[in-house]
């Protein structure tokens, strides 16, 4: 700071300095309790997950003191077939969810993006499915997916779609004669896709608002000037709005990414990972090793697959951010 | 019918297919697919109520009915009277005020310790303000999941296993809360603050008397999405409040399906309790809830 003339500014400078001082206290004093919080629970909680990760601690509260393993929990956990299971699972999850939930709440928007009469009406009934609890949700659909549910009424079938274990892709590989194809490319399960529809069915809404904020920010000359130059309906959507939403959509993918890869509430409420570990989540995986409920409890190796989730969300949302944001800037 | 934009301001009547007083062929389009897609997100809350009064033979009867032969209240008394040995009392009345304590309670706090970190980096200059705000956008990528078994080990270490604290404290200000409420006081003038500022009523009394006033509709909102989260919690309370006194809504409701199964009815009731005090809600501040939602991502860019 130019302090060249002490005399002429000495005592109005350190008076300002001082109350410089008192202001930026006053600015941390207020942050205290996040600085105390974040710090602890957030930040504090994430290098003790990577410090535990290359421990064999057991149970959370063993006396025993845990010893420092080395990477073996890493290179355990991709030799691991239920961990490598879950993260197929979760995979398809990731795919199938965000792209239907994407494209749904995109239509949904566009549809409500309207001076009609009542309009609110609907709003407020279309975003009804996300208000409730994930908990709420997989009650209600745990009894229509019943093997004599209404789901099955309407659609003329008899799946009991929690527990059928069959897979996507199965007819495929068998019609191509394919013996005991890898787990990965058989698809997901049946009772995952009923998961997923019913998820699919409670992220649209809240996805919906945000696009439909966006279209809302649109100013109507811009569809003006399209009109005149003769796009109007798809042609109108395809060019103009959803270029316009592109960074919303980013958005979306990046938010539904993180996600789907933690789905855990749905499949511990309606399969607990069954049938056949179909609908396993690393969530649920991790959840399990750390109670131990069937099995002794790891946290350790918990910890390790909870960070290798926390790398695989981190590298998605990464290239996504890459691949779908760049042409926003143009 | 091309899409049209329909913000108050852009007052531009532009619908040149549509007749004035009819409706255009678009518009009944859009009208039917309204109601196509209402009905389908509704219908499974219509439908499950409905259930609620079917006696345990009529609800897995097949073809389904969709109104109840006779309005058994039986159903809703039977779950409100669930006991089970090993604790003193009903458990539905108790999950129900659980959770409702706590929420309220999540809601007062973040309120408060958000709103003022928010004034914070919205009006106050101090080093490091930049590093700080960036790493509270940080913190929404580490969710949950990664957490818990730190929390976990942490949280047996200090006792705090089947207490109440593990779902108090780490919630008592919570990140997209300070995000969403400093965008906020960004967008309000800054005058008034400084000419009460001036007047010495200090920062805090300009925050509290001034800021926060102007900032009821930005609150509210705020609230909304608090109250949902808390009260729509899962993870974190199966994992800490295993103990069923101690235990909120959604995790009593699961506990609730792992011991009745086959109670299809029984289990809709349970999910009705917790759907409908957050269905009133939504239903007298749809705006804000609706609001909060577009808002609640926008807050982390």
């Amino acid at each position: 700071m130019a302090t060249t003339s002490p005399k002429m500014t000495g005592p109005s400078q350190q008076r300002r300095r001082s109350l410089a001082t008192r202001e930026a206290l006053t600015g941390y004093l207020f942050i205290a309790p996040y600085l105390i919080v974040g710090g602890i629970f957030t930040y504090g909680l994430l290098f003790y997950v990577f410090g535990l990760s290359f421990t064999n601690l057991t149970a959370p509260f063993s006396r025993v003191a845990p010893q420092f393993v080395g990477l073996d929990n890493y290179v355990r956990a991709f030799s691991e077939p239920d961990f490598l299971r879950s993260l197929a699972n979760v995979f398809w999850y990731f795919v199938v969810v965000t792209l239907f939930q994407t494209i749904g709440a995109i239509l949904l928007a566009v549809l409500l993006n309207t001076r009609l009469r009542g309009i609110r009406f609907f709003r407020t009934l279309l975003y009804a499915p996300s208000v409730t609890s994930s908990v709420v949700i997989a009650l209600i659909f745990f009894w229509l997916y019943q093997r004599f549910g209404i789901i099955n009424y309407i659609l003329g079938t008899e799946i009991a779609w929690l527990q059928e274990a069959s897979h996507l892709f199965d007819p495929l590989w068998r019609t191509l004669g394919v013996q005991n194809p890898a787990y990965f490319v058989r698809g997901p399960s049946v009772a995952w896709m009923a998961i997923m529809v019913m998820n699919i069915f409670t992220t649209i809404p809240t996805f919906m608002v945000m696009f439909l904020a966006a279209l809302q920010d649109v100013p109507g000359y811009v569809y003006e000037a399209a009109e005149l130059d003769g796009a109007t309906g798809w042609r109108s959507f395809w060019y103009i709005t959803l270029p316009l939403l592109r960074p919303v959509v980013a958005l979306v993918v990046i938010l539904g990414t993180i996600g789907t890869f933690q789905v855990f509430d749905q499949a511990y409420v309606l399969t607990s990972g069954g049938p056949l570990q179909t609908t396993l989540t690393p969530s649920l995986l991790i959840f399990q090793k750390t109670l131990g409920r069937q099995t002794t409890p790891e946290a350790g190796f918990g910890a390790a697959m909870a960070f290798i989730l926390a790398f695989i969300i981190v590298v998605i949302t990464i290239i996504q951010r890459r691949y779908i944001e760049p042409a926003t800037q143009q | 019918m091309a899409v049209t934009s329909k913000r108050g301001t852009v007052a531009t009547p532009r619908s040149t297919n549509r007749q004035p007083g009819g409706l255009s062929l678009g518009a009944i389009v859009r009208y039917v697919l309204l109601t196509f897609f209402s009905l389908l997100a509704f219908s499974p809350f219509i439908l499950s109520f409905l259930g609620t009064f079917k006696t345990p033979a009529e609800i897995t009867a097949f073809p389904p009915t969709i109104l109840p032969q006779n309005w058994d209240v039986n159903n809703w008394v039977r779950v409100w009277n669930f006991t089970i040995p090993s604790v003193q009392g009903l458990l539905l009345p108790r999950w129900l005020f659980n959770s409702t304590w706590l929420a309220l309670l999540n809601v007062a706090t973040q309120l408060f310790f958000c709103s003022l970190a928010a004034y914070a980096f919205a009006r106050i200059r101090f080093p490091g303000r930049d590093f700080f705000y960036f790493a509270i956008i940080a913190s929404l990528a580490i969710q949950a999941a990664v957490t818990i078994i730190p929390a976990y080990v942490f949280y047996s270490n200090i006792g705090w296993i089947n207490t109440f604290w593990p779902v108090i404290i780490p919630r008592l200000v919570v990140p997209v809360g300070i995000l969403m409420l400093t965008q906020f006081f960004k967008s309000i003038p800054k005058e008034l603050e400084e000419a009460a500022y001036m007047d010495g009523l200090g920062r805090f009394g300009t925050y509290w008397r001034i800021a926060l006033p102007l900032s009821r509709p930005a609150l509210l909102t705020f609230a909304i999405i608090a109250f949902q989260g808390s009260w729509n919690e899962f993870l974190a309370p199966l994992l800490f409040l295993q103990n069923p006194n101690l235990m909120t809504l959604p995790v009593g409701m699961s506990f609730f399906r792992f011991q009745y199964t086959n109670d299809l009815t029984a289990i809709l009731v349970g999910a009705m309790f917790n759907a409908i005090p957050i269905l009133v809600l939504f239903f007298f501040f749809n705006r804000y809830f609706i609001e909060s939602g577009s808002y609640s991502g926008l807050a982390g860019q």
